[in-house]
């Protein structure tokens, strides 16, 4: 039967593929140990996205009672007594406080002040990356109540820590703000308080309304930890992947045109189709088993949960075609193995960037995510993550596995049609 | 003449504005042993590679058993085998596992069977578990031949398949071949070892793409005009030069010692270096006659003092 012949053609050249890598031992060493080691490094490089140990030098000019108390604070001590107090839910706002001076202490490593006392600083220069300043008068400036504000100078060039410490920095003063007023309240003279007695209840309501702080409740959902780690490892193993794929089969047809084993191959009766199948599979053999091994260690090492596992393993299954099908596309178009090498390193650069592998892409402008649709790690991480951390169905990922199914038989196709002829 | 089996019509590649071939026609006949000579890129290797299927001829045709090579070339695949002039085969696996990947390559059945068995008639016996990467020129170039031969074709095509060989497996390689033509397979074979082309029975000349002569060794041989003068003079090297000097010789060759000279009317130089040696530095220790082999053919073709005319005026 003819389909039979087909299949015996294509074990034949698989069998003999698995057997090329399978031999060229440090190849498969490299490929063996490499991904799971990068999985491992890169894990832990990104994991800590959270912002901590920001060297910053702290000044207090004024040296009042007021700033001597919210300097305390900044560093980490309890001084919040009248908020606690004041408060209905004392045990909740408790809470809240240890949790905002575990994130002061995590956030800030502070550093004794280098700088000059007044003008403009230099971070760079004063070795650290944020400066605070308690300007002199403030605490005189409170008791005025002509408020001046407090001095922050943060690195605007890290994009990630910058914004943080602003917000952390707003919050602790908003807090302590609030603190004091609580403590005005309680130190307010009786008759204030028995005139107060006096106004409507529903005045009275308001005004204890104006002293409690607003909050959002926020609610995060997918990824309710925030944990960085949950969002990068698909895209680290998809891009780690990506790179073993094309990389490793981008020399096949290559070394066979260099060696001469190509023509050879041509004169006999093996269809182009059979040819670019029986190579592909055992690539897709040895990147199914690559693949499954780096998630296992994001889910043992790194506590990634896998859901629909079965729907991931198609994501990754037509991933890993449509990444070999380029491969071989590449190496059916290059003259050398040299060549092939160069056209992989040249397609991975913007797959790296543009991917979306590391951050969500949709902070690129809309005329370069028409570009990151053509890469087949852009349709992984986004199948993936959509499956993983959205709990996402099959036709939500449709659209990505169509285009990747598609990608796998244009680059096939596009592979078999340039092994017409040994021409080179 | 057998019944042609592969028959080029103005055969034709270019390469951009070169050509390689052009515009090439003959017919081979079945079972013959074929010999393609020619210096180096004078297009013997684009002829097979066209014949084979493997690049698209620009003009002309070429058929196997009657199908195109280019457009029937599916079809073509299972009857020939060829070796190509490198080492073609994959060094990273074993003798019997490049034969078992041919075999299934082309096809066959029952295929441990026949790789033992042209293991076997390979002499590679020793050798069959070794890399083929390890094996040494003469292993390499019968391992060629047994992966070309694994499907038994009625047609071999070998580009070179002695090229860098020493003497002795170049014997083994061609006592090989003539087993293979026993069976009936037609064999066409470029080489550039001219006692190799004493052994085919069908000779093409080609010059720049040009087929120049077609015969076999003795047509061809006798086409160059009978025995040739060939002197001994001492030293040798000089006297080459100097003969070559001389009006009315077209061409020198050093044999053995020997000088053979090409010339219109040898026997007029002969008489007149009877009476008078003109050479003081050269000492003239003798001549005789020899009859042509196909060195003489190849130089003659080579140095161009013969064409395809001159070949065919002598055939009739």
């Amino acid at each position: 039967m003819n389909l039979l012949d087909s299949l015996k053609a294509i074990l034949t050249i698989a069998y003999k593929e698995f057997v090329h890598v399978w031999r060229d031992r440090r190849v498969l060493l490299l490929i063996l140990v490499l991904p799971p080691f990068f999985t491992l490094v890169f894990g832990h490089a990104f994991e800590g996205a959270a912002v901590r140990d920001v060297s910053t030098m702290f000044l207090d000019a004024d040296n009042s009672t007021e700033s001597r108390k919210f300097a305390d604070f900044l560093h980490g001590k309890n001084v919040l007594d009248a908020l606690v107090e004041g408060s209905d839910n004392p045990d909740k706002v408790r809470k809240d406080i240890n949790d905002l001076l575990q994130n002061l202490k995590d956030t800030f490593a502070w550093k004794k002040w280098v700088g000059p006392e007044k003008g403009p600083i230099d971070l760079v220069q004063d070795g650290v990356d944020a400066a605070v300043v308690i300007p002199q008068g403030w605490g005189k400036s409170l008791q005025n109540g002509t408020p001046i504000n407090m001095r922050a100078v943060l690195d605007g060039s890290d994009t990630n820590t910058a914004p943080a410490v602003q917000a952390l920095l707003q919050q602790a003063l908003g807090i302590f703000q609030l603190n004091e007023r609580y403590e005005l309240i309680k130190n307010l003279p009786e008759q204030v308080v028995d005139l107060g007695e006096q106004l409507s209840p529903q005045t009275q309501h308001e005004f204890s309304s104006s002293l409690t702080p607003w909050e959002f409740d926020t609610e995060m959902l997918y990824n309710p930890k925030l944990l960085f780690v949950d969002y990068v490892v698909p895209g680290m193993v998809g891009l780690i992947l990506q790179l073993v794929t094309v990389t490793l089969i981008a020399s096949t047809i290559t070394r066979e045109r260099e060696v001469g084993t190509l023509s050879q191959l041509l004169v006999t009766p093996l269809r182009q189709g059979e040819i670019v199948v029986g190579k592909v599979l055992p690539y897709l053999f040895i990147s199914m088993f690559l693949i499954a091994g780096t998630i296992a260690i994001g889910h043992i090492h790194f506590g990634i949960k896998i859901h629909q596992p079965l729907l991931l393993s198609l994501v990754c299954f037509l991933f890993l075609l449509c990444s070999l099908g380029l491969g071989l596309l590449i190496s059916a178009f290059s003259k050398t193995q040299t060549q092939a090498i160069q056209f992989s390193v040249f397609l991975l650069l913007p797959i790296i960037l543009l991917s979306g592998a590391f951050a969500p892409l949709s902070q690129l402008p809309g005329s370069i995510r028409i570009f990151s649709e053509l890469f087949p790690l852009t349709h992984f991480c986004r199948a993936f993550r959509s499956v993983n951390m959205y709990r996402a169905d099959f036709g939500f990922i449709a659209a990505d596995l169509i285009a990747l199914a598609v990608g796998a038989v244009i680059t096939c196709i596009g592979a078999a049609y340039l092994l017409r002829t040994a021409d080179d | 003449m057998p019944k042609p089996l592969i028959v080029l019509t103005d055969l034709a590649k270019k390469f951009g504005h070169k050509s390689a071939v052009d515009k090439i026609s003959m017919s081979i006949g079945q079972g013959e042993v074929f010999g393609f000579l020619g210096a180096n890129g004078a297009g013997k290797t684009t002829t097979i590679r066209m014949l084979c299927g493997l690049t698209k001829p620009t003009a002309g045709r070429a058929s196997i058993d009657g199908l195109d090579v280019w457009r029937d070339r599916f079809r073509i695949r299972s009857k020939f085998g060829y070796v190509s002039q490198r080492f073609s085969l994959y060094g990273d696996l074993t003798v019997r596992e490049n034969l078992r990947f041919f075999a299934g390559a082309y096809r066959q059945t029952h295929i441990n069977d026949r790789v033992d068995r042209m293991v076997k008639e390979m002499d590679l016996e020793p050798y069959r578990d070794s890399r083929a990467g390890k094996l040494s020129g003469g292993y390499r170039q019968l391992l060629s031949m047994a992966c070309a031969l694994i499907h038994e074709p009625a047609l071999l095509f070998l580009d070179e398949p002695t090229a860098g060989l020493d003497p002795v497996h170049r014997q083994q390689i061609w006592d090989f071949l003539y087993q293979v033509t026993q069976s009936g397979t037609t064999i066409f074979v470029t080489t550039h070892y001219m006692d190799e082309a004493e052994r085919c029975t069908d000779v093409g000349f080609v010059q720049h793409g040009r087929l120049v002569a077609k015969g076999s060794p003795r047509q061809l041989k006798q086409a160059l005009g009978g025995d040739l003068l060939e002197v001994h003079v001492e030293p040798a090297m000089p006297a080459v030069l100097e003969l070559r000097k001389v009006p009315g010789i077209s061409g020198v060759d050093l044999r053995s010692g020997r000088l053979r000279i090409h010339a219109a009317d040898p026997q007029a130089l002969v008489d007149q270096w009877q009476q008078y040696w003109p050479f003081p530095g050269l000492k003239f220790l003798g001549y005789s006659w020899v009859e042509p082999d196909m060195e003489d053919v190849f130089n003659a073709y080579a140095q161009g003092r013969h064409s395809q005319n001159q070949v065919q005026a002598a055939l009739k």
